[in-house]
């Protein structure tokens, strides 16, 4: 059965199925056992890699737990309660979800609008999309360095610009109110190659014959793109906003490298202090307990937005 | 009307490519930055990082990664823990996200949830009990345990799953009125048309295996089991950051051209044409 | 006759050739540490006049030891990255991977001693026959906590104070060898400064802020020259806002305010813009020396003139320091394995004058005095440094103690926030460290 032939069929076979079954489709029946099949090899990995650690880690975070050493004291929920009073995780808290409200919206943006842009075939915009997607080939370390050096108010290109037009560089990973729109800065230009090629991947999934018919009744670009493109990439949308809210949720190299979470702990996320919790302050069951908080933060962040786009199963 | 819309959408376009064009060119300064500063000698760059042209010119910095001997080791350990990862991950998560898409099974809405929370543990707080698994299992120091941890991630399921669920009923149901499998569905209709998903999926795997450091470095401490990542870190003195910045960014260079050349060679599938999704 | 001594020939070679397979077998001991990764380069490589850099001198040290040691002892280094360094030490730490000897700061020696994860190595260091008191006295308190020898002292690292002597020669601040005027106050710093400024156009100091420990280590070394501590030695208490925290902190404040240098700087740009002979002075450790000295003498820095001293009396004699040790953490050993890496370290300590090269000062009192420390460039202008380098009290935490002060002293550096607020800061969110401390 080739799709060639399948497209070939009439809305018939549609019809067949919106239409209230007489006799059960074949497509019906409970697959309780095909799923099964299909699940399990994903299912063993998630369950011994991922699953199980997770609620050892739950484990640990009821317990004063020391990276190294023997110290295992179980102290119940005194973790989470000391949380609370933390400033340091507090801070953690405001800045990450200030972070994540302010580079979604642009990550999600930028790499539409890309990949609307060069969803062509030509060698141009070939060209183009190897060019958009190799800033994110570099490892953490190196696109926080190289990103560092741009932003330098002593020789960094952005000061060259500033000075080229007669103002003052703006030291910007120095500079309480910059710090963080510079961080988004240097995430978007990271990390857009990968929402960028998920549009891509959408685009190809919208039927041209839906084109083809705008066509024919002389509907504009924009018409196009507001009445065809976008309804049908609404899937990849909530996708890629879901992926990215869980993702900058997590933010955790850029703050740490570039910032160290300053000025004035400004930029510090949640991660870092995780991170700080558990490997510098060896602070293992506190760290995990904070981890489980930032886990219901991301949970209840996906279902929110799962919810309001509304998915059927 | 109709040409003067063409020719208005002429403009547009004609806008839209300077844009682009312009856009790219700033994007790609830093990429530039990095390459130029490979080439240039460790002393040079201790005092200014500026310029874009390599000079003064050096292949020191190339020339210190590849005659360390442990190079191919730690590229070959790399290369069979990126296929490996991105081979099981396409597999698993395209089988899983199909069961999810299509499927019809007790406890489906739940266990998709439970399987997407997944997707909300972060890396740091997994490592120290996953270290301690996989320790008493006698795991570290192979390849599998450090594909392992990353095909357990459930964005690939995510992935798969929404995009098999864009895939028009109407192409499943013929063929399932042909009495065809479960399996057969899958392998024929089903793969074929979620190419572009999967190769998103396995170059996003792919980059993201290569590049990572944190697992390798407590799992795999071995020096003949180290990853690229983990081994080229390695070499680094104290201030690596300060005296030996042109063998950092030559180290950078290094790590991603394969995951380039892995693109490069995949990203014509990503625009493959609409033809694939209707078979035109 | 001829055939008695063949017999005995023959007889003596039968004895001694098992003989020489047992010593053939080698003992291995894992040695992990930082400083670099540069096996090839150095391979087989035992001459120790060919070993540049921190990471040649002890890949060297370490081929000669392997190639020389009568013991059968084989050492296999794994060199790890600097910034990751301690996550794997206590990940390998965590799950029972203990290397035979690793490098450690004095700085976190107390958290890994208070957790019994270190052998104490003192009685084992003299039976070895290394003398324990030739060790100078800041080396030795490195490596002592609770009375017990924990480590091996390898150096001691720690604050300079560098001169582009050229912008000096300028300023007319040099002496008549044409040596650079060091002050000898607060007072002088800022003086010396406005002339710098006048008489060049060129900024006095440069001092990295944003995003790094030195404002730190400055503010922990102004207190210990007023007679102070960041911590209390007797209570472990963290003692950071106090009258003597407020006047080291203001005078910190008051070199980046007054524009004496440029707090915006990071990840080492002020070091570049020293080289490039922007400022007349660097705040800069032991480390740094080999690297400025060679740039300005190769012509391509900013300056062609070099100088070095230990650092000025701001409010008293004490210079920030700390130290780089071996451990030996503890595992299960067999007695041969214990004694190959005694034996090692041992070598090592021997051959403490290599290590000089890198800049870093010797530990022990010998070499300090030695001709051939002296003859090398540069170190007589910072002999005394030995004497008055202090460091962190043996107190657990410093690491992230001295993130908490850098965060915080730095809001008082880039942001408008007051010394008193940002001490006030530090102090607690140190004492929060310390709630969990047994």
């Amino acid at each position: 059965m080739t799709a060639s032939q399948t497209a070939a069929l009439p809305q018939d076979a549609g019809a067949s199925l919106r239409a209230p079954a007489k006799t059960k489709s074949p497509l019906r029946r409970r697959d309780g056992l095909a799923a099964l099949a299909f699940l399990a090899p994903y299912l063993v990995f998630f369950v011994l890699f991922l699953a199980y650690p997770f609620f050892w880690g739950i484990w640990i975070s009821l317990h004063d737990w020391e990276l190294v050493g023997t110290l295992r004291k179980f102290i119940g929920f005194a973790n989470y309660l000391d949380m609370f009073e933390d400033p340091l995780f507090l801070v953690s808290i405001r800045n990450t979800l200030l972070f994540t409200l302010m580079t979604v919206p642009a990550m999600v943006a930028v790499s539409l609008a890309l990949a609307l842009a060069l969803n062509r075939e030509t060698r141009f915009h070939a060209v183009l999309r190897v060019i958009f997607f190799t800033s994110s080939v570099f490892s953490v370390t190196v696109a926080t360095l190289i990103w560092i050096m741009v932003l330098s108010p002593d020789r960094g290109l952005i000061a060259h610009l500033f000075q080229g037009m007669g103002l003052q560089p703006i030291a910007f990973l120095g500079s309480p109110d910059w710090a963080m729109p510079a961080l988004t800065i240097t995430t978007v230009w990271w990390s857009v190659g990968f929402p960028m090629i998920l549009f891509l991947a959408g685009l190809q999934q919208i039927p041209q014959e839906l084109y083809d018919a705008a066509r024919i009744d002389n509907a504009s670009a924009w018409r196009r793109l507001t009445r065809i493109t976008l309804p049908s990439l609404k899937r990849t949308i909530v996708l890629v906003v879901v992926l990215q809210i869980i993702g900058q949720l997590q933010i955790f190299g850029q703050p740490l490298i570039m910032t160290g979470g300053g000025p004035a702990d400004r930029t510090r996320s949640m991660v870092q202090t995780i991170y700080e919790t558990g490997f510098t302050e060896w602070q293992l069951g506190y760290a995990s307990a904070m981890s489980l908080f930032l886990f219901g933060v991301m949970f209840l962040a996906s279902m929110l937005q799962l919810y309001i786009a509304r998915q059927e199963d | 009307m109709a040409a003067k819309q063409l020719r208005s959408e002429r403009t547009a376009e004609w806008l839209t490519r300077a844009v682009l064009v312009g856009l790219a060119a700033l994007w790609m300064i830093p990429l530039v930055w990095i390459v130029t500063m490979s080439f240039k000698p460790n002393d040079v760059l201790m005092m200014s990082t500026a310029g874009l042209l390599p000079i003064p010119f050096t292949l020191k910095n190339f020339n210190d990664i590849f005659f360390v001997s442990m190079t191919p080791r730690w590229l070959f350990n790399s290369t069979v823990v990126a296929l490996g990862t991105t081979a099981l991950t396409l597999v698993v998560a395209s089988l899983a996200g199909y069961a999810f898409a299509r499927l019809d099974f007790p406890f489906k809405r739940t266990l998709f949830i439970v399987v997407l929370a997944g997707l909300m543990v972060p890396e740091q707080a997994l490592v120290i009990p996953l270290h301690s698994v996989i320790t008493s299992w006698d795991m570290h120091n192979t390849h599998f345990a450090l594909m392992a941890p990353r095909v357990a991630l459930p964005v690939g399921v995510f992935l798969m799953t929404q995009f098999f669920k864009a895939v028009p009923k109407e192409l499943e149901e013929a063929a399932a009125l042909d009495n065809a499998s479960r399996f057969t569905i899958f392998r024929r209709i089903m793969l074929p048309l979620s190419i572009p998903a999967l190769v998103t999926l396995g170059i996003y795997t792919f980059l993201h295996s290569w590049n990572d450091f944190f697992w390798p470095l407590v799992s795999a401490t071995n020096t003949n089991m180290y990853t690229i990542t983990v081994g080229l870190a390695s070499l680094q003195g104290n201030f690596a950051q300060t005296e030996g910045l042109g063998f950092i960014m030559a180290t950078a260079v290094f790590a991603s051209l394969p995951i380039v050349v892995v693109y490069l060679i995949f990203q014509k599938y990503l625009v493959r044409g609409v033809a694939l999704s209707t078979g035109k | 006759m001829l055939k008695k001594s063949i017999l005995s020939l023959l007889l003596s070679g039968a004895l001694v050739a098992p003989g020489a397979a047992i010593a053939q077998t080698k003992t291995e001991i894992s040695f992990l540490r930082f400083f670099g990764g540069c096996a090839d380069e150095y391979a087989n490589v035992t001459d120790l006049d060919k070993a540049v850099g921190e990471c040649g001198v002890i890949q060297v040290l370490t081929n000669k030891f392997n190639a020389e040691n009568k013991d059968g002892i084989k050492v296999n280094t794994q060199n790890v990255d600097w910034n990751a360094y301690y996550d794997l030490l206590s990940t390998k730490l965590a799950s029972n991977e203990a290397p035979d000897v690793a490098v450690m700061h004095r700085s976190t020696l107390p958290n890994f001693v208070a957790r019994d994860l270190i052998e104490p190595i003192g009685e084992d260091l003299s039976k070895a026959g290394v003398d324990l008191n030739d060790f100078a006295k800041t080396a030795r308190e490195a490596v002592t906590y609770e009375n017990k020898t924990w480590g091996l002292p390898f150096d001691i690292h720690a604050l300079l104070w560098h001169v582009n002597v050229d912008i000096m020669k300028e300023a007319g601040l040099v002496d008549a060898s044409g040596a650079p005027i060091i002050p000898k106050n607060a007072q002088e710093v800022f003086e010396q400064a406005k002339i710098v400024k006048e008489k060049t156009g060129k900024r006095y100091m440069s001092m990295d802020a944003r995003n790094d420990a030195m404002p730190v280590r400055v503010f922990n070394m102004l207190m210990w020259q007023q007679g102070a501590d960041v911590f209390s030695a007797e209570t472990g208490k963290p003692t950071i806002n106090t009258p003597e925290g407020k006047k080291a902190l203001d005078f910190i404040q008051k070199v980046y305010k007054d524009g004496l240098a440029v707090p915006t700087h990071g990840n080492g740009e002020s070091s570049q813009s020293f080289l490039r002979g922007e400022a007349a002075v660097a705040v800069n450790g032991t480390w740094a020396v080999n690297n400025f000295s060679n740039q300005a003498a190769s012509g391509k820095a900013g300056f062609k003139t070099y100088a070095v001293a230990d650092f000025p009396p701001i409010f008293g004699k004490a210079t920030w320091s700390d130290s780089h040790m071996w451990v030996m953490p503890k595992k299960n050993r067999t007695p041969e394995q214990k004694a190959a890496a005694i034996t090692f370290l041992k070598y090592l300590n021997d051959n403490g004058i290599s290590w000089a090269k890198t800049g870093h000062l010797p530990v022990r009192t010998s070499v300090l005095q030695s001709d051939v420390f002296a003859k090398l460039p540069f170190r007589s202008s910072y002999a005394q440094t030995a004497q008055m380098a202090r460091a962190v009290p043996m107190v657990q935490n410093q690491r992230p103690a001295q993130d908490a002060m850098r965060d915080s002293f730095g809001a008082a550096l880039l942001t408008d926030k007051s010394t008193g607020d940002a001490l006030a800061e530090a102090q607690s969110k140190v004492e929060r460290l310390f709630r969990r401390v047994r």
